[in-house]
């Protein structure tokens, strides 16, 4: 078998995941945080991907595909909130958009 | 199928078709075409009537006049399909052909057809004639429903639906706050009725696991016979308003005129004595209860008689002398003439309606007054009703050679042989003639004869120099004539088609038929009874006026109507009410409205307390969400 060892690609997307959930939980722009959210995915995905190779197991990558499609329409819900909080001049800090406080 | 059952079915259907071919039209038709719709509908179901008669009729003389004796058949069922099956229990959508069921046909569907056509001149200009007709129309197909049914279950369905077409014809003008009363009166009463059948179908499911009719011939025991008839006989005095069900007729007068005269004069409060003689294999094994049901009659025809010498209005006049009428035909059914009982229902059909429909001229005339202290001297101005409603009148009071006088002293003359309690019937039938005699004259010398007075001066308008629409006129001239000629069918003893007619399906019983002495007597004696009725009326009540002896206190009692409104009030109604009114106090407003309100509150509490975690921030959102999952793994690896 070719390349690295597989525990590397899983640490490697343990960071990718960790940085990401970091980056969600302390930032607080909106745009910062939805690419904090695709880096958890991709942590996912590296994840998945590795482990089906190592495991000579196709499932893992068709996951990996569909959390490719999954992440391209939250992208697009998620900026499309963005852009429409820019058109109507409000602030894109998460911390500032607490409405539905109870 | 043959010919008869053909007609039968057209019978039942025309109507029905003319009430959904109305509705489903509804305002895209005008008026008047709603109105000959139902009318041409009733007219065609008269038309299968014929049809199905003559075909009973050709099997009748086959089997029944000829020389062999006459068995079976004695009609023809015929079944659409199956309609209830339960394990050995079954119930088809079942009709039966028979001479009772057409003889029934013709009465409702020929004199409906002539109400109908009245009813487009009565109705003409009312704001919503569309539903009129289609309610009308689901009458005559609800009780065409009720006398062709082939069992006991289709009768009780077309029973149920005449009871509904009846309330929402009484109620037909529902912004009268009086009319929707006497709906919901008539509707209570007849319901109580429906299930006192109701109960007595129950006990014969229970027995003989069917409710064909042909299970009525079934060995009951015999206190099984006593309550199936007792509630049958629930049945028929509720639809037919005797007493002790009674009170609702009257109020039902709130309804059109050709409505008191269809439904409430010639066929659904008849339909207690059509009960009876369909079912009188069952009574005649409970022959207490049978005699009861003729006491009842007798009772309700003095009552009632008794009631209406002091009415002033006009339709109630004519409405207490429909429960006196019914009272005879349920003393001719109760004694076991059932011939009788259905011969006087059909003349009784033709001059009630009559009554009814010179009635609704003179009030349509009038604009809507019809109270009789102010109509003296109409027939001056209304020569053609005052003839009719006369021919109507002689008729009633049973003038020879009117019909009434065929068709009543017959069932006076049945009760000489049943036993000392027939003499108290024969009495009450006398008396009854008395009253008969004075309460119709009574309301013709108030009406019609004299100068007109002022009332009548100022309010009476023709339609176009005639007294009322021809749709009006005809009808009332061909009752007038049948009214005076209906009756001539019959004359006991010489001369009885209807008693052999119905002898295949409703045999009279031997104690029923009277002497040619008995009926000799009777036909003398009735009459001359009713004439002295009359001649009272006139000394009392024409231009003359012999003053009218004071007895206030009879009088109040039937002024009062006996004070049974006045009962039922206490037993019934205010009792209930305080009920009611006690259960909201002590029951509805401290338990069940205060439970909601305390779930409320105690939800809203409980809500406060775990509102806080709401905190609208996102990232805490997350971080309870990353905390969370940071708890499920290390949850496992410990497990692990």
């Amino acid at each position: 078998m070719l390349g690295p060892n597989v525990a590397w690609y899983v640490v490697i997307a343990a960071f990718l995941f960790g940085i990401g959930a970091l980056g969600v939980l302390i930032r607080r722009n909106m745009l910062v945080v939805l690419l904090s959210l695709e880096l958890m995915l991709n942590g996912g995905n590296l994840a998945l991907i590795a482990l089906s190779r190592h495991w000579h197991n196709g499932a893992g990558q068709i996951f990996a595909l569909t959390v490719m499609a999954i992440a391209a329409s939250e992208v697009c819900v998620g900026l499309g909130l963005v852009v429409a909080l820019n058109r109507r001049n409000l602030s894109l800090d998460v911390d500032t958009l607490s409405e539905l406080r109870g | 199928m043959t010919a008869m059952t053909y007609g039968a079915w057209l019978c039942l259907l025309a109507p029905l078709g003319g009430t959904i071919l109305i509705t489903l039209c509804g305002t895209r038709i005008p008026r008047v075409a709603a109105a000959w719709i139902a009318t041409t509908s009733v007219f065609v179901a008269f038309a299968g009537a014929i049809w199905a008669f003559l075909g009973v009729h050709a099997t009748h003389q086959a089997q029944c006049l000829g020389t062999l004796p006459c068995n079976l058949p004695r009609g023809e069922y015929t079944t659409a399909w199956t309609w209830l099956a339960a394990g050995h229990f079954s119930v088809p959508l079942q009709l039966l052909v028979d001479p009772l069921s057409t003889m029934m046909m013709l009465i409702v569907s020929g004199v409906g057809g002539l109400i109908v056509l009245y009813s487009i001149g009565y109705m003409d200009g009312d704001d919503e004639e569309r539903r009129y007709f289609a309610y009308i129309a689901f009458f005559v197909f609800s009780m065409l429903l009720l006398v062709e049914g082939g069992n006991l279950l289709m009768l009780l369905i077309g029973w149920g639906l005449v009871g509904l077409s009846s309330y929402l014809l009484i109620g037909f003008w529902h912004d009268r706050p009086s009319a929707v009363q006497a709906a919901k009166k008539a509707f209570v009463m007849n319901a109580f009725g429906d299930a006192t059948m109701a109960l007595a179908f129950f006990i014969i499911i229970a027995h003989t696991n069917s409710l064909s009719f042909s299970t009525l011939s079934f060995n009951f025991s015999s206190t099984q016979a006593n309550l199936i008839s007792l509630g049958l006989l629930g049945g028929a005095v509720a639809k037919s308003a005797q007493i002790p069900l009674q009170t609702w007729l009257p109020d039902a007068m709130e309804g059109p005129t050709p409505v008191s005269a269809l439904i409430h004069a010639a066929t659904m409060v008849t339909a207690g004595v059509y009960l009876i003689a369909r079912t009188h294999p069952v009574f005649e094994q409970a022959r207490t209860i049978e005699l009861i049901a003729a006491g009842t009659g007798a009772l309700t025809l003095l009552v009632a008689g008794l009631i209406a010498l002091v009415q002033t209005d006009i339709k109630r006049v004519i409405a207490y002398s429909t429960m006196s009428q019914i009272g005879y035909m349920f003393v001719g059914v109760g004694v076991g003439g059932y011939a009788n009982g259905m011969f006087h229902l059909m003349t009784h059909a033709f001059f009630k309606a009559l009554l009814f429909m010179t009635a609704g001229l003179a009030i349509h005339a009038l604009a809507n007054e019809q109270d009789i202290r102010k109509m003296r001297g109409l027939g001056r101005v209304m020569p053609f009703t005052k003839w009719c409603f006369l021919a109507g009148a002689l008729a009633l009071v049973g003038i020879p050679p009117f019909s009434g006088w065929f068709s009543k002293d017959p069932i006076i003359a049945s009760t000489l042989n049943i036993g000392w309690y027939g003499y108290v019937f024969y009495a009450c039938g006398i008396v009854g003639a008395f009253l008969t005699g004075l309460y119709t004259f009574r309301l013709w010398f108030l009406v019609f004869p004299g100068e007109p007075s002022p009332f009548v001066r100022e309010h009476y308008h023709d339609h176009h120099g005639r007294e009322g629409a021809w749709t009006m006129l005809l009808p009332v001239g061909i009752l007038a004539v049948l009214a005076t000629i209906g009756g001539w069918i019959q004359f006991p003893p010489h001369w009885d088609p209807i008693t052999k007619w119905l002898a295949p399906v409703a045999p009279s019983l031997p104690d029923a038929v009277a002497s040619t002495t008995q009926e000799t007597v009777t036909s003398i004696v009735s009459p001359l009874v009713g004439l002295a009725g009359i001649a009272i009326a006139w000394a009392v009540y024409s231009e003359r006026k012999i003053a009218i002896p004071a007895a206030p206190s009879v009088r109040r009692v039937l002024e009062n109507k006996f004070y049974f409104d006045w009962l039922y009030d206490r037993i019934f109604y205010e009792p209930a009410v305080w009920l009611a009114t006690f259960l909201r106090r002590e029951f509805e407003e401290p338990v069940v409205l205060q439970t909601g309100t305390d779930l409320g509150d105690a939800t809203i509490e409980t809500g406060g307390l775990v509102r806080r975690i709401q905190t609208g921030l996102l990232r805490t959102y997350v971080l309870f969400l990353a905390a969370g999952a940071a708890g499920v793994v290390l949850a496992f690896l410990i497990a692990k």
